[in-house]
């Protein structure tokens, strides 16, 4: 069964400092990326990254995740809604 | 022989000890599309430098295999044009650095994007060629800087993660351009992952298949850790390491561990169930 994993791109601001999620997921679901794409001659804003699941298949469902989140901005379903 | 040695090899024993493969143009006119490309998020760069996207994972779920399949070979038809690669040994990743100039010490892009790595953390992959020259257009690419090495330094540096345990392999960027040293582990190396769990063929098998010979093991297990494909496991009841020829890459980083010499590398050429299986 494969989640659906959403992330609050408002109240995550600034992943690439925090990563808690990255590093307590047990299977490295999610990762980073940045809603600019690539820039020429300029270094990405750290306020570009952007946290996405990309492993979905890897996914326990064990809301490590979730918990960690100082910013709550994690939502994770097995149903395809928002439950938490 | 593997398909890119034949296309690319030119009478060299592999493809990438072909000088040529390591020459290209610094600047070029693009094509618009590619282009256009730059200028908008991307599904590699908002999501962890995934190369399949929900859908084919949604496929694969509902047992879809002909869709499966169709993605897959656009994929990995693409990717072999533009950006693939092939396992290789520590001394040949040593030889490469001696045919081949500027290299140079660069962060890497999976890693950053799958564990969120500070810069100074992550100094782990290889650029190489004359596209290290033009590291101030694409910034974020080389985020953390570009740190050019002399060739016995860059070998030094290819001992030390080998130690640590990185599997070497080259990456074309514009097959069969060569310019990429990447040193990678399971699973935030993209490759890795694609090729061992999605069974997408975007990192190819080396020349190279370890075998163990049950003489020389005692069973120290030490190697076990070493394997990044899911190849070697432990045979309890025999009190031996194993090693799934079929799934083994020939990195050969079990073998540099293995302080009995049990284990050894042969030409994936010479054995012919598995000559061809790349
Ligand atoms: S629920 Fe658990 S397995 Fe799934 S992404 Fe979160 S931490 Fe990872
Ligand atoms: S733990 Fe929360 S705030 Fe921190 S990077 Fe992950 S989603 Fe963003
Ligand atoms: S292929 Fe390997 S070294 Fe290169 S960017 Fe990916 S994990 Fe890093
Ligand atoms: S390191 Fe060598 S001796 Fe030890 S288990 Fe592996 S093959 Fe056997
Ligand atoms: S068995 Fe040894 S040579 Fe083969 S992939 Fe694993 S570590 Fe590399």
């Amino acid at each position: 069964m494969l989640p659906t994993i959403t992330v609050n791109d408002e109240k995550c601001k600034e992943p690439i400092s925090c990563r808690k999620c990255l590093l307590i997921c047990p299977t490295h679901v999610l990762g980073l990326g940045t809603d600019v794409g690539p820039q020429k001659f300029r270094e990405i804003d750290p306020s570009h990254f952007i946290v996405r699941a990309v492993r979905f298949d890897k996914c326990s469902g064990c809301m490590d995740c979730v918990k960690v989140c100082p910013q709550n901005a994690i939502q994770l379903s097995f149903s395809g809604g928002d439950a938490r | 022989m593997c398909d890119w040695c034949e296309k690319y090899g030119d009478g060299y024993e592999r493809w990438y000890f072909n000088p040529a493969n390591y020459a290209r143009r610094l600047y070029k006119i693009r094509k618009e599309e590619a282009e256009a490309l730059g200028a908008e998020a991307n599904p590699q760069a908002a999501g962890g430098m995934s190369v399949v996207g929900r859908d084919f994972l949604e496929a694969r779920e509902r047992g879809d295999m002909a869709e499966v399949e169709r993605v897959k070979q656009q994929i990995e038809s693409a990717m072999w044009l533009t950006h693939c690669g092939q396992v290789i040994t520590l001394e040949e990743a040593l030889k490469i650095v001696d045919i081949m100039y500027p290299i140079s010490l660069i962060t890497c892009t999976c890693r950053r994007s799958m564990e969120g790595l500070p810069d100074e953390e992550n100094f782990t992959c290889m650029g190489m060629g004359a596209g290290m020259y033009k590291w101030e257009r694409w910034p974020d690419t080389y985020r953390g800087g570009v740190h050019f090495l002399t060739p016995d330094e860059a070998k030094e540096v290819l001992a030390k993660l080998n130690k640590r345990g990185l599997v070497h392999s080259i990456y074309t960027f514009g097959t069969p351009y060569l310019a990429g040293l990447c040193n990678c582990d399971y699973p935030d190396c993209a490759a890795i992952r694609t090729v061992i769990d999605l069974g997408i063929k975007i990192l190819w098998k080396g020349h190279y298949v370890a075998k163990i010979d049950p003489e020389l093991c005692n069973g120290c297990a030490s190697c076990v850790h070493r394997c990044q494909f899911r190849a070697l496991s432990f045979v309890p009841s025999r009190n031996k390491a194993y090693i799934d020829q079929f799934q083994c890459f020939g990195c050969g980083l079990c073998a540099t561990e293995c302080d009995q010499e049990a284990i050894t590398l042969v030409e994936r050429a010479s054995l012919p169930a598995l000559a061809n299986v790349w």
